[in-house]
């Protein structure tokens, strides 16, 4: 093979390369105007090794060589020039598309005069000194348009000897155009680094700022040395480097592609990029292989070495997949599976949200992850606002100020509607009036990222414009719209999370309420010579509304309480707190029972809203005449069974406390005898239920208690507990139970 | 619960249905008694014919319907009170509270 057959190949394969990258970079994202310009740029450099490959094959064609610099084809080479001024756009979109917020765009255009001069020249050459020849001798006749047309006869002749000039020194003139432009391209892709500060960014464009350097640099050295310096290298030399530019440069920006998603390519096209690399280069290795097993075998196989060459052919085919597959996995794990692969965005990410229950470490982490991997520019949150019930920004540095959402903004309700990770001009409808529409275009916000569980949307993501300028591509898309989804796993656990501490604090506090108010209850009933007392007090939830005291007071009787507020749970139990406390104390400073109650009844209704009321009975026994003087307001009737059998009700009172102020209470007396029980309850025991909804009722206790007399105060509320339980097995209660039972004995008789 | 309601003579008609609970019943009957206050219109009955329960939150909210009734002015009479409630109102001495009647005529009566 000649050196020039392996340069021609050489040049047609960096040509295709580079073209085979401009298409599929194009291909990828055509709407995306940094994928268009590189997509150009690559493209354009392309044809330039295309052509000259072209060239060398007419130069050598056996039949009828033709000098490369006197074709037709060597005009049309030149359109390769127009490379420059895309590398000049793309210096000035890559990495920060500062061309988006120029206002004039089609001044872009002018950047591409030199290189449509040059090409005309070049073309037009003949055609442009004869209209211009014709055009000055036209101006140069005499006549009375000499004084108008001299000067631009002149200017003509002049413009002639220019386009002389240049036609003949094109090569050198545009030469230093195009050097010139890559100088300022340089210029301007160093200096677009300092606007970043995103870590991925920074990486990336390392590595392509490299690739641009080195392409350059080798292609700027070999221009000079072929066509501007003095000194001139060998054709040879300046082959090589600008094959070596062209390779470097189209390398190190599939490299920055496939490892550093330079562009935003998909996933598929940089696996293709891999694909193809890895194919290419294995089927060039069996090329030669299969090319030189021949001559290989021969001197040890004999006559046998074309056989064995065969074999060995059908084995090498048989290799060449799982070689292949080898390589490419190879490549897949060093270059795809990088911090930047979605998968591993997506694995990363539930990995650091699984465990997170703080909301606010919650939202850095998803700001961050977009802001490192899909490189946004800004993310606000709006989110549904437990606290306010609304939905509500969230405050961030930059904009401090929760701004409350209305439920009726039309911009929610558009936003309400979204499954899926939506532009902000596809709202377009629901823009009117909307406050949240002026806030999210006063924020620039171009994406918005619904958050939504099954049937709530708990608020979404305004994402603006990414760092780069760049769109989101439909990657971008499928990732957030992932994302989201795991975001709003997150949020919920985290709210459940909190939820559930407050839970276990409220529980926490209830079985501490419930120890106090298991402390307010007597530890034990008092022990009296003249009776019996049994008590018990049963909540139908940790803390109950009833209570029963025993109150021990100055003249020797013993003070009976048994108390039951309205409602169940904390609120009773606050309320029954506050009358033990204030019967307490207006017992002991020595007041009457009426005066006690109307007492009383004016604090709880003065402390507690109208529906709120208790049903008490109080009474104060003489432990040595058996006297018992009481008072009932509103609570169910005590029972007294006497020794003979006979039954007293204990009715005198008034209204139940903490309903209407002002009340007056009237009180009785009735003397306990010996083996009379007098039998204390509340609602909880006459209303306990059976399957059929039929309630225990008071009759049915009054007749249990009468039959059970003759038991002892203790066996009878156990016993009477146990039919209870067997009427209405529920547990805990439907209802705060509470009992006290006092059966009078014999000692009284010593007394009385 | 639930709460229908009718206005007769001038008069309004409360008819509650079912339980009376608290909870939910209670801001019903509230959100409905302070309607009528609003509307000036303050001389209630409440048909208890058709409630089959009543509990201690129940009376409760009677209680209070009664007082902020009387605070703005106006009247609360109660018909038709079941057995059942009738015994609550007697043990709690409520009775001596509320104006009850056999039937809505005879409460409307009462208020003319």
């Amino acid at each position: 093979m000649s050196a020039e057959i392996v340069k021609t190949i050489l040049y047609f394969l960096s040509g295709g390369f580079l073209i085979f990258l401009a298409i599929t970079i194009t291909r990828d994202s055509f709407s995306s105007r940094l994928n268009r310009v590189t997509g150009a740029m690559l493209g354009l450099a392309g044809l330039g090794p295309i052509f000259m490959a072209l060239g060398m094959v007419i130069s050598h064609s056996a039949t009828v060589p033709i000098n490369f610099e006197d074709s037709t084809l060597y005009s049309f080479y030149h359109l390769w020039e127009f490379f420059f001024p895309f590398l000049l756009v793309f210096s000035w979109i890559y990495p920060i598309d500062r061309f988006r917020n120029f206002r004039h765009k089609r001044l872009l255009y002018i950047v591409f005069i030199p290189q449509v001069i040059h090409l005309i020249v070049v073309l037009f050459f003949g055609n442009l000194t004869q209209i211009l020849a014709a055009l000055e001798i036209g101006a140069g006749e005499e006549g009375v348009s000499t004084l108008i047309l001299g000067p631009l006869s002149r200017l003509l002749s002049w413009l002639l000897l220019l386009v002389s000039y240049v036609r003949t020194n094109h090569a050198a003139v545009f030469g230093i155009v195009n050097l010139l432009y890559v100088f300022t391209a340089i210029y301007f892709l160093e200096s677009g680094r300092r606007y970043l500060s995103n870590p991925r960014l920074l990486s990336q464009t390392k590595v392509v700022l490299w690739g641009t350097r080195i392409g350059l640099g080798l292609f700027v050295i070999a221009r000079l040395g072929s066509t501007i310096l003095p000194y001139r290298f060998s054709e040879n030399v300046t082959n090589s480097l600008l094959i070596a530019a062209l390779l470097c440069g189209a390398g190190i920006f599939i490299f920055a592609t496939i490892r550093y998603q330079f562009l935003d390519v998909r996933l598929i096209f940089r696996q293709s990029f891999v694909y193809t690399i890895t194919s290419a280069l294995l089927v060039a290795v069996y090329i030669l292989l299969v090319v030189q097993s021949k001559q290989f075998f021969s001197p040890i196989f004999g006559e046998q070495a074309e056989l064995v060459s065969y074999a060995f052919i059908i084995i090498l085919l048989l290799l060449f997949q799982p070689i292949n597959n080898w390589i490419d996995n190879a490549i897949r794990s060093m270059f795809l599976r990088t911090r930047s692969d979605h998968r591993n965005i997506i694995e990363r990410f539930s990995r650091q949200v699984i465990s997170q229950f703080d909301p606010a470490h919650l939202r850095q982490i998803i700001e961050e992850t977009l802001k490192t991997f899909l490189l946004v520019d800004r993310v606000h949150f709006v989110l549904f606002n437990d606290t306010i019930n609304e939905y509500a920004t969230v405050p961030s540095d930059e904009y401090p100020r929760q701004v409350v959402i209305e439920r009726s903004d039309m911009m929610l309700r558009g936003i309400n509607l979204l499954d899926n990770p939506t532009q902000i001009r596809a709202l377009h409808d629901y823009r009117e009036n909307s406050e949240l529409a002026r806030i999210l275009d006063e924020r620039r916000v171009r994406l918005i990222l619904p958050m939504k569980d099954a049937k709530h949307l708990l608020g979404f993501l305004a994402l603006t414009d990414k760092i780069t300028g760049y769109r989101y591509s439909s990657d971008d898309l499928n990732l957030l719209g992932v994302l989201s989804n795991q975001m709003v796993t997150a949020l919920t656990n985290a709210r459940l999370y909190v939820e559930s501490l407050e839970r276990i604090r409220l529980q926490e506090e209830v079985s501490m309420a419930r120890q106090i108010q298991l402390d307010l209850l007597p530890s034990e009933p008092p022990k009296l010579t003249c009776s019996e007392i049994s008590a018990l007090s049963t909540p139908s939830r940790t803390v109950g509304g009833d209570f029963y005291d025993f109150i021990e007071l100055d003249n020797g009787c013993i003070g009976v309480v048994i108390a039951d507020a309205s409602g169940k749970g904390m609120p009773a139990a606050l309320m029954i707190a506050q009358i033990q406390a204030i019967i307490r104390s207006e017992v002991t400073n020595g007041n009457s029972i009426p005066t006690m109650l109307k007492h009383l009844n004016q604090q709880v209704v003065t402390t507690t809203s109208s529906e709120k009321y208790a049903t008490l009975f109080y009474g104060e026994l003489h432990p040595d005449t058996g006297e018992f003087h009481y008072s009932n307001a509103g609570h169910n009737y005590p029972i007294l069974i006497r020794g003979d059998g006979s039954m007293e009700l204990l009715q005198v009172g008034g209204l139940v406390v903490g309903a209407l102020p002002h009340m007056e209470y009237q009180s009785a007396k009735t003397v306990l005898g010996s083996d009379d029980i007098l039998f204390l309850f509340t609602d909880g025991l006459s209303e306990a239920m059976d399957d059929q909804e039929q309630e225990y009722t008071e009759d049915r206790i009054r007749e249990f208690v009468h039959s059970h007399r003759n038991e002892d105060a203790c066996d009878l509320m156990a016993h009477i507990l146990e039919d209870v339980l067997a009427f209405d097995p529920t547990d805990p209660p439907r209802d705060d139970t509470t009992i006290v039972a006092i059966k009078m004995n014999d000692a009284l008789e010593y007394h009385g | 619960m639930k709460l229908s309601d009718r206005v007769q003579d001038g008069i309004i008609i409360l008819q509650p249905k079912g339980k009376i609970m608290g909870g939910p019943d209670a801001s019903l009957l509230h959100t409905k008694l302070h309607e009528c206050i609003e509307n000036d219109q303050k001389k209630v009955i409440i048909d208890l014919g058709q409630v089959d329960w009543m509990n201690s939150t129940g009376l409760g909210i009677l209680i209070s319907s009664y007082t902020s009734l009387r605070n703005s002015g106006g009247e609360l009479k109660l018909a038709q009170v079941t057995d059942k409630i009738q015994s609550l109102l007697i043990i709690t001495k409520l009775v001596s509270v509320f104006d009850s009647f056999d039937s809505v005529e005879e409460a409307i009566k009462a208020f003319k």
